[in-house]
């Protein structure tokens, strides 16, 4: 593939980011050593998880550098700083599953652990051998919150419920890790097909008002009565959840947070709403509006997040039961990645908004990510089946049905459904292009959903992680 | 008439065998699971939890419409035979054209295909007949078995590899119908459901999941049950031993634990899950004789059952419960686990007229006794009696589906992954009437992997022709010295 080199920028600002992460990596680095040399013990999974994190927000940092400037040699010591990250964290998954005894999907943590690694293993895939250099500005910040995440939440080696010792649903676990990477990273592409077919940035504007809409109306769902927002009880001693009776959570009220979200959630729908307005009254001046929304939106997403932070570590009435219950914010990873990742997406969409042009340039083409997209469905569809059939008979082996229609599972079909869709109209119907870059981003819409949504939103079988 | 209701047929069968036929069929079927996950579904929710969450107009209707059971709901059913149906009418439908496809490979190339076929390459040749043989040694190279096409007089290579790869499709499909049937063979044949054991105990019925029982056709008996728990308390392991009695013989016996079942008969018995009954199985107390004159004595005591405690007296357990509290002067049961149990003891004695009622509560040892009762009773530890849950469910449709699974995976891999390649060579002649050497090639997928495949295969004749054509002018230098 030809194409045009980025011209390398005057080399003292250009080298700046460079010399300025790595004198921050070492400087932590260095105060993580004094730590072990304090604490006399180094391979412990917390050391070598900060040693991951500190790679990563490096590799981050320069990432975003390079999504920023265009500047090359970035992406070759950020990919480094990812080597390092993926070595340590390669680490810590092997001491956790050395430990448990287990492949570590079985709790929350475990999965994120697995998930950050999968991630970073991934990252550098699409980056050598597919050339997409950009994609780290993306999966890096993830990792980061991932990583970030992992500190607030139950780190002891839990043992696994009865229900749960089984190969099957390491087997289950291992292929739905691997087809929902897949079909991300089919998201990605396909979103990335879209900036190369010159879709226009407007569009894109909408899309990212209303997706993160979308994560403050799921949040939203947990509105209770006279403003407040409803969180799961968290018991700091056990690090675990609260619960009510066998399989019942108890919710905390903290007061006052609903009509804040509420306010945050008209101010991310605002630019949606000067999207319809340009079009509506012909308008072009409300995209303009629009963008300046967008900032005063992220400015609103930030004050949700930290008044979220301020309040979530405290004690706090039940509408069920009498008396104060502690919450953490560890008893909330949903709604912290949902406020986290609004933000996210917002600064995604500012970075196109300033540099389209140097995204146009540094993307592979239109017709190629096309076909990528599709590959990476023929990738994810046939382990989508595989995960399906493997938690099948794992259920079979433990309940004695291989179908019990629990949401979990209903959704895991519809996914399976859609992106069945997807390949009867991309080959008999020879659907190419924006259409069928439209339906791979439904399909992964399908897929945070039953990732997410069904774990937040509906009750099944499945809430044992 | 005739003609009318052929047109008829025609146009149904037509609508049947449509792609988009099948994708709004698709599309309706993820609405209505989707329904079936937000609206909360029967046997799963208990009615009381029904009747909380909707109100009672909302949920008559829900009731009318299936939507409280949307997957057990005949419209749900009807779609998805429609569903079945649909794959069926579209593989009929296109399967002839893609076995003739199958059947008779296109095997040599008329002036036609060669002038429109996108991937090829024309070499020059000096000796037609070498030439193929070249192409032929390179095919051979390649891994690929051509075959010799006569026809006209003209001789032809053609080779090709994964021809089955076109029947994909049809597998992949196929093998959604072989899940279905044996779904269906399961939902009609099939059962799901529960029974509970206590230790000693026998059954033959199980408790279906709406409700009905339904009789085995044999008897279960467990012979000890138990948990073991990590250190931190919470079950590492279930087990129950037990016991298939067919016709009051035992015909089988097995240590079941979770995920690992007792098969008998096509009925599969799993360890599902183990727990208190809120039952006493023995208490055990001390009895002190109340005016202090003698050595206590151990008993133990179950529900109902008395024990002697001297020739004159006599005492019986009458009321247990595992975990009390106090509300309105009444005692009422918390919860089955013993957590604050409470023990009502009736000691009989000759002397007296009326028995004596005597409450005891561990947890609170100082609660005075009953002055009436000539012993005093002193707590030392109770048992609870325990059930293994056991899931029994009959599914001889799951062997369909686990092939519909395997044969599925099989078919996606060949749909995705397997190309189904073609290569020609023949010599054709040039405007000029010299010979040269024609080479195409044509996939089904992934073109981009196959025409560097093709490139290589293209470079490799070519080195083979020149050096064939150096030999030849070297014997033909050769011949002419020696003529000379």
């Amino acid at each position: 593939m030809a194409r045009t080199r980025v011209e390398r920028q005057t080399a003292a600002p250009a080298n700046l980011l460079v010399v300025l992460v790595g004198l921050g990596i070492a400087f932590l680095l260095f105060m993580a050593f004094l730590n072990v040399v304090k604490s006399g013990n180094l391979f412990t999974e917390a050391n070598l998880l900060y040693a991951a994190l500190i790679f990563y927000g490096g590799a981050g940092a320069l990432y975003l550098g390079f999504g920023v400037t265009g500047t090359d040699s970035y992406v070759r010591y950020a990919s480094l700083a990812t080597w390092a990250g993926l070595l340590a964290n390669t680490a810590a998954v092997a001491h956790r599953w050395y430990v448990a005894g287990h492949p570590p999907f079985a709790s929350v943590y475990e999965m994120l652990l697995s998930f950050v690694w999968t991630l970073a293993a991934l990252t550098l895939v699409a980056e050598k051998k597919y050339g997409v250099k950009v994609i780290g500005t993306v999966t890096m910040p993830v990792a980061i919150v991932g990583v970030v995440l992992m500190q607030l939440l139950r780190t002891d080696v839990h043992p696994l419920v009865p229900a749960l010792q089984s190969t099957w649903l390491h087997v289950h676990v291992s292929l739905a890790m691997l087809a929902y990477a897949a079909c991300a990273l089919s998201f990605a592409l396909a979103l990335m097909f879209l900036i190369q077919d010159k879709m226009k940035t407007e569009t894109f504007l909408a899309a990212t008002s209303l997706a993160v809409t979308a994560g403050y109306i799921g949040i939203l769902t947990r509105f209770e009565r006279w403003g407040g927002l409803s969180v799961a009880a968290w018991d700091a001693a056990e690090k675990q959840d609260m619960f009510l009776q066998r399989g019942v959570r108890l919710f905390v009220t903290i007061p006052d947070l609903g009509w804040l979200f509420c306010l945050v959630a008209l101010a991310v729908a605002a630019p949606f709403v000067c999207y319809l307005l340009a079009g509506w009254r012909n308008d072009e001046s409300f995209f303009a509006i629009g963008n300046r929304a967008v900032f005063v939106s992220i400015l609103a997403q930030v004050l949700a997040l930290a008044a979220f932070l301020a309040r979530a570590n405290g004690s706090y009435p039940s509408l069920d039961a009498d008396g104060l219950f502690p919450t953490s914010l560890a008893a909330s990873p949903f709604i912290l990645s949902g406020l986290v990742g609004g933000i996210f997406i917002s600064l995604l969409y500012l970075l196109l908004l300033w540099r389209r042009t140097d995204l146009e340039r540094l993307l592979p083409s239109a017709e190629v990510l096309d076909q990528v997209t599709y590959k990476t469905i023929g990738i994810a569809f046939p382990l989508l089946t595989l995960m399906i059939a493997a938690g099948a008979y794992w259920a079979n082996r433990t309940w004695g049905a291989y179908w019990s229609w629990d949401p979990k599972e209903t959704w895991a079909a519809i996914t399976w459904l859609v992106y069945a869709g997807y390949l009867h109209m991309r080959i008999t119907r020879g659907w190419r292009g924006r259409r069928a870059a439209y339906f791979a981003i439904l399909g992964f819409a399908v897929v945070m959903f039953t990732f997410f949504g069904v774990t937040y939103l509906l009750p099944g079988l499945h809430a044992y992680a | 008439m005739a003609g009318n209701t052929r047109s008829t047929r025609r146009r149904i069968w037509q609508t049947l065998s449509a792609v988009r036929t099948g994708i709004i069929l698709l599309i309706l079927v993820v609405i209505a699971a989707a329904a079936g996950t937000f609206i909360l579904q029967r046997p799963t929710t208990g009615p009381d939890q029904m009747q909380r969450a909707y109100s009672p107009q909302t949920l008559a209707w829900l009731d009318r419409l299936g939507l409280t059971d949307v997957f057990h709901a005949w419209w749900f059913v009807l779609l998805m035979g429609l569903v079945c149906l649909t794959i069926v009418a579209a593989s009929i439908e296109r399967f002839p054209n893609v076995w003739r496809f199958f059947a008779r490979p296109y095997r040599r190339p008329d002036s036609h295909f060669r002038a429109a076929l996108p991937i090829q390459k024309t070499l020059p040749a000096g000796d037609s007949e070498q030439a193929l043989a070249a192409a032929h040694r390179v095919f051979r190279k390649q891994g690929l078995r051509p075959q010799h096409v006569v026809e006209d007089n003209q001789v032809s290579l053609f080779a090709e590899r994964n021809r089955f790869s076109l029947l994909a499709v049809y597998i992949v499909h196929a093998s959604l119908l072989l899940i279905f049937l044996g779904g269906i063979v399961d939902a009609v044949w099939g059962y799901r459901g529960f029974l509970a054991l206590t230790n000693g105990q026998q059954a033959s019925q199980i408790q279906l999941q709406n409700g009905t029982t339904r009789a085995l056709p044999f008897a279960i008996r467990c012979d000890g049950a138990g948990q073991e728990n990590y250190s931190d308390g919470t079950p590492k392991r279930w087990w129950s031993n037990l016991v298939v009695l067919k016709d009051g013989r035992e015909a089988e016996r097995k240590q079941i634990v979770v995920n690992d079942p007792l098969v008998y008969g096509g009925i599969r018995v799993y360890q599902s899950s183990y727990g208190s009954t809120g039952q006493l199985d023995k208490v055990m107390l001390t009895a002190t004789p109340a005016n202090g004159s003698g050595a206590g004595q151990d008993i133990s005591l179950g529900q109902d059952e008395t024990a002697q405690l001297d020739p004159q007296t006599s005492v019986r357990l009458v009321r247990f419960i595992p975990d009390f509290v106090v509300q309105d002067n009444q005692i009422y049961a918390r919860s089955n686990q013993p957590d604050n149990p409470a023990i009502q003891l009736e000691v009989t004695s000759k002397k007296a007229k009326e028995p004596a009622l005597v409450w005891i509560f561990p947890q609170f040892p100082n609660v005075a006794h009953d002055s009436k009762s000539p012993y005093n009773f002193k707590f030392r530890d109770l048992r609870m009696g325990y059930f293994t849950g056991l899931q029994v469910s009959h599914e001889p449709g799951q062997w369909l589906v686990w092939a519909g699974c395997l044969v599925m995976a099989l078919g996606l891999f060949t749909a995705f992954y397997l190309v189904h390649m073609r290569f020609w060579a023949m010599v054709v002649r040039d405007e000029h009437a010299r010979a040269a050497l024609w080479i195409g090639g044509a996939c089904n997928k992934n073109r981009p992997a196959f025409e560097l495949r093709f490139r290589k295969l293209v470079e490799e004749v070519q080195t083979e022709l020149k050096q064939e054509e150096s030999q030849a002018r070297a014997s033909a230098r050769e011949a002419s010295l020696a003529s000379v």
